[in-house]
């Protein structure tokens, strides 16, 4: 197994001990329970999860910053615990949505910084952190002090600064939280086009973003309070729903109205409804085709008038709600109001 | 990218890995240490306050003593004064990265994945506050040789004495920052505070402004478990020597068994620091206190 | 009003619940209490000298909450960008600095007490109290004129952005030496002493030292009801001064964005 696994878990876990409000009073967070994942060398994996998910706790792990409290993991075949120091040798690690380095230096200074505690020849570094700037179109900064740089563009740099010691595992803790939908989708094809250069690179990515998750990765953990659901390709994940039918349906109203019935009828999965200008978008998961007459039936009922129906594919969203019950959203609100 | 990347990835022997985590982060300590808008604040800085410092014993000293600067203990004080800085300096300049990195540019985390031996990157770190010490301790000296009537006789000098009293008080006292390093790991709170804590502490108990046997019996001990102790008295011996017979506390030591001890306790001390750093480094681990932000 | 109460509660509030403050406030000062006396000891100085540092020691508690506490903490809001909002606020500046400095005045005031009791207690200190009612008018002015220059001081360490901590780090050793924190301000060059009562605690302390203590008339720098008068002086100056500077600050902040960015 070691020979292929870029990573490897067996039930790994960790519980956060946190202090109360009151003296003496401990509480225990399971922030990771049972994981068992195995990532092969030049897979592009990704972990998709809520807020709070624990996705963080498992790159902290991984990147032997934290240590686990149950279970083993093994990264590029050495003991996160164990061999912590053998393992910094093959690993690289950014964290998106935060404003890491040195502002006093330039971001070219920053980054050939970092290339030498790594170990690579100062004329190679340049070269690499030339080409990795063009590429996320930060040439124009190379000069420019760190702290002048805004919060995503110090992000560009911090991404550069994982790819720029060529790791065999990268880890990329929610790299494009913060950046604007034209720098996520460079981004994001870099980070293709880098794993697609050699065979032996690996990256573990983590993302609430569904569609993120979906276009990248070669294979999707599905995250929620620490346990991971299901693990498999995307193609696959949404296999599993072939069976369901999804509508979109813009329905028109005189009256507010409930989508408790439709929820009622027999056959049908969900049923949500999200108020738009003027009509409502119903989204309706069926078993089975069959079922949509039943429910245009009560439509009728209900006095809707259908505007537009639209038979969908299945995409990571529904396999979340199939999995958990909830859509992420909703799971990451609920979190906010247990706080 | 390019061929070479897998070669240079895989020179993990220990000094190649000695070598780039101290060039580099000596590097960086002077970047961030000379970071001002004017140099020449940066001088007043190492200056100034310093000779503030001395300056203010040198005033009580004279209130009392009117005028007569020509004592034993006042030599004693003023250069017990001026090297004990030194501790300050190099203790603090080697643990202040941890707090620094952590706190401020939010690194730290970006270093413990990088394959550096985190003591000497530390020690790196610190290189340009303890030059600046170093500076500030030769400037105290000298003005209070110059303008604040401190006796002094060059010819008197043990410079070999000196040379070799210094050496070892860094080696011992960069263990002892190294130490102080892994407690700042470990501390969530407060983590700024506990250098300069435990170098006020430390101030008291080893005899730096008054002979430790004016404590309270109870404490010296203290006062004799720490190595700063026997590295002042041997500097005072090798710099102002006859100012010690006045002051009888090692007067059944000789310079050799002094320089005994104080080899023993750098030895020691590099020894067993290395161990705490990794066992204070396995806690804040298991806590997942290297990348914990306090936010003040 | 409501502004400054809304600033000092948090700080009442924080000052409880982080007990190991009021130890490292208290500790630090404490350090260097007992060492100066024991030099005092070891040259033989007359006793009330003893009571002279350990009042010094407390007031540095003052001068410390000014420097590290007060004038760094709109640079600190800054840095862990807070600013905006207090900016953005309809709250006037000058409400949120008077708050920060009640809230730092009651705390200081707790750990400045704690010195003078643990020093006096340990060493044996004697106070003769001569005129009551003229001391408290000197604390009291030298409180008001100190936490002025405490409000200016905020918005000039908000221009000099990161050099602030090394400016803050800078008026320690120096304030202590020309103030005569440790020793009778009498003892140092005339102007120097002069120069140095821009401070307020330089007077206040000399008046509080020539009012507590047996031999402190003789010791004294200018007659205390004349330190008061220049107290009252510098209290007016230093307040004026804070808010035409703290206006100009806001102005900037608004006009060039450059003072509510966090950069580091
Ligand atoms: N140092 C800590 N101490 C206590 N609890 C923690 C700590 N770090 C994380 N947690 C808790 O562990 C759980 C998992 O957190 P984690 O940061 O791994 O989530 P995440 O999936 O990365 O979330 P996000 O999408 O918000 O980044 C959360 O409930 C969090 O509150
Ligand atoms: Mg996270």
């Amino acid at each position: 197994m070691e020979a292929e696994n870029a990573v490897f878990t067996e039930n790994l876990g960790r519980i956060y001990k946190i202090r109360g409000a009151k003296k003496n009073e401990s509480k225990q967070l399971i922030a990771l329970e049972g994981v068992n994942l195995s990532i092969r060398k030049g897979e592009l994996f990704g972990l998709l999860g809520p807020n709070g998910a624990g996705k963080t706790t498992l790159i902290k792990i991984l990147t032997t910053l934290l240590a686990p409290t149950s279970g083993k993991a093994n990264v590029a075949g050495f003991d996160v615990y164990k061999e912590a120091d053998e393992i910094r040798h093959h690993i690289n690690m950014v964290s998106g949505g935060e404003t890491s380095g040195y502002g006093l230096l330039t971001v070219k200074e920053n980054l050939w910084m970092f290339s030498q505690f790594y170990g690579i020849d100062s004329k190679i570094a340049n070269q690499r952190i030339k080409r990795l700037l063009e590429i996320v179109e930060l040439s124009d900064r190379t000069n420019t002090k760190c702290a002048e740089l805004s919060t995503g563009l110090r992000q560009k740099m911090n991404i550069i600064r994982g790819f720029l010691t060529d790791p065999e595992v990268l880890f990329l803790d929610e790299p494009t939280l913060g950046l604007d939908v034209g720098a996520s989708r460079d981004v994001r094809k870099f980070i293709r086009t880098w794993i697609e250069e050699q065979p032996q690179r690996t990256v573990l990515l983590t993302t609430h973003y569904m569609v993120e998750a979906d276009e990248l990765c070669n294979r999707v953990a599905i995250i929620n309070k620490g346990k991971v659901l299901a693990c498999d390709t995307p193609t696959a994940l949404k296999h599993t729903l072939r069976k369901d039918a999804i509508f979109n349906i813009e329905v028109n109203s005189e009256a507010p109205f409930s989508v408790d019935s439709l929820r009622k009828i027999a056959g049908v999965i969900r049923a949500d409804k999200t108020e738009e200008d003027g009509f409502s978008r119903l989204e309706i998961v069926l078993k089975h085709e069959s079922v949509l007459s039943s429910v245009i039936d009560e439509f009728h009922t209900l006095n809707l008038r259908i505007q537009n129906l639209q038979k969908r594919e299945a995409t990571l969203e529904d396999v979340f709600v199939a999995l958990v019950g909830a859509r992420m959203e909703e799971v990451e609100h609920a979190e906010f109001a247990e706080d | 990218m390019s061929s070479l990347t897998r070669k240079d990835l895989l020179s993990k022997d220990f000094l190649s890995i000695f070598r780039r985590s101290f060039k580099t982060s000596t590097w960086l300590g002077w970047k961030i240490e000379s970071n001002w808008t004017d140099p020449f604040l940066f001088a007043v800085y190492s200056i100034i306050k310093p000779l503030s410092g001395a300056a203010i014993i040198v005033v009580m000293y004279s209130v009392i003593a009117q005028g007569n600067y020509d004592t034993p203990y006042f030599a004693f004080l003023y250069f017990g004064n001026a090297f004990f800085q030194y501790v300050g300096s190099v203790m603090t300049g080697v643990s202040w990265a941890i707090v620094d990195d952590r706190e401020h540019y939010k690194t730290l985390k970006y270093m413990y994945v990088a394959p550096i031996q985190m003591p000497t990157y530390l020690l790196g770190r610190g290189m340009a506050r303890i030059l600046v010490g170093t500076l500030s301790v030769f400037i105290t000296i000298l003005g209070g040789i110059l303008f604040l009537n401190v006796p002094f006789h060059f010819s008197e000098v043990n410079w070999l004495l000196f040379a070799v009293t210094f050496v070892l008080g860094i080696i011992a006292l960069i263990n002892m920052g190294l130490i102080l390093a892994g407690v700042t790991l470990m501390l969530a709170r407060h983590s700024d505070f506990v250098g300069d804590a435990v170098a006020s502490s430390m101030f008291l108990f080893t005899g730096a402004i008054f002979p430790i046997t004016s404590l309270p019996v109870v404490l010296q001990p203290i006062g004799y478990a720490l190595p700063t102790t026997y590295w002042l008295e041997l500097i005072r011996r090798a710099l102002i020597g006859n100012v010690v017979d006045a002051f009888p506390t090692f007067a059944g030591f000789s310079n050799l068994q002094l320089l005994g001890i104080l080899t023993a306790f750098a030895l020691v001390l590099s020894i067993v620091s290395n161990r705490i750093f990794k066992a204070c480094e396995h806690r804040a681990r298991e806590q997942g206190l290297i990348d914990r932000v306090t936010n003040y | 009003m409501q502004t400054m109460i809304g600033r000092a509660s948090p700080r009442l509030i924080g000052l409880y619940r982080e007990k190991s403050w009021l130890i490292f406030d208290v500790f630090f000062p404490m350090l260097t209490v007992i060492g100066y006396v024991m030099i005092y000891k070891a040259i033989g100085a007359p006793e009330d000298y003893v009571g002279f540092v350990v009042v010094g020691g407390a007031m540095t508690a003052f001068w410390m909450n000014i420097l590290w506490s007060m004038s760094s903490q709109l640079y600190w809001e800054k840095e862990t960008g807070n600013l905006p909002l207090y900016i953005a606020s309809p709250a006037p500046m000058m409400g949120i600095l008077l708050g920060m400095a009640l809230g730092g005045m009651v705390g200081t005031f707790i750990r400045a007490t704690g010195v003078i009791l643990i020093g006096s207690l340990l060493f044996n200190v004697t106070y003769t109290i001569q005129n009551g009612f003229l001391l408290g008018i000197i604390f009291i002015l030298s409180m008001i004129s100190l936490y002025g220059l405490g409000m200016m001081t905020a918005s000039l360490f908000l221009l000099f952005g990161r050099e602030a901590w090394h400016l803050a780090n800078l008026a320690q050793e120096p304030v202590f030496l020309v103030s005569g924190f440790y020793f009778p301000l009498k003892f140092l060059p005339f102007w120097v002493s002069a120069a140095a009562s821009i401070i307020p605690l330089t007077l206040g302390l000399d008046g509080m030292r020539q009012l507590v203590f047996a031999s402190g008339a003789t010791l004294g720098f200018l007659d205390p009801k004349l330190e008061a008068i220049i107290l009252a002086v510098l209290s007016v100056f230093f307040i004026v001064g804070a808010k035409l500077l703290l206006d100009h600050t806001e102005k900037l902040a608004i006009r060039e964005g450059r003072i509510t960015e966090n950069r580091r």
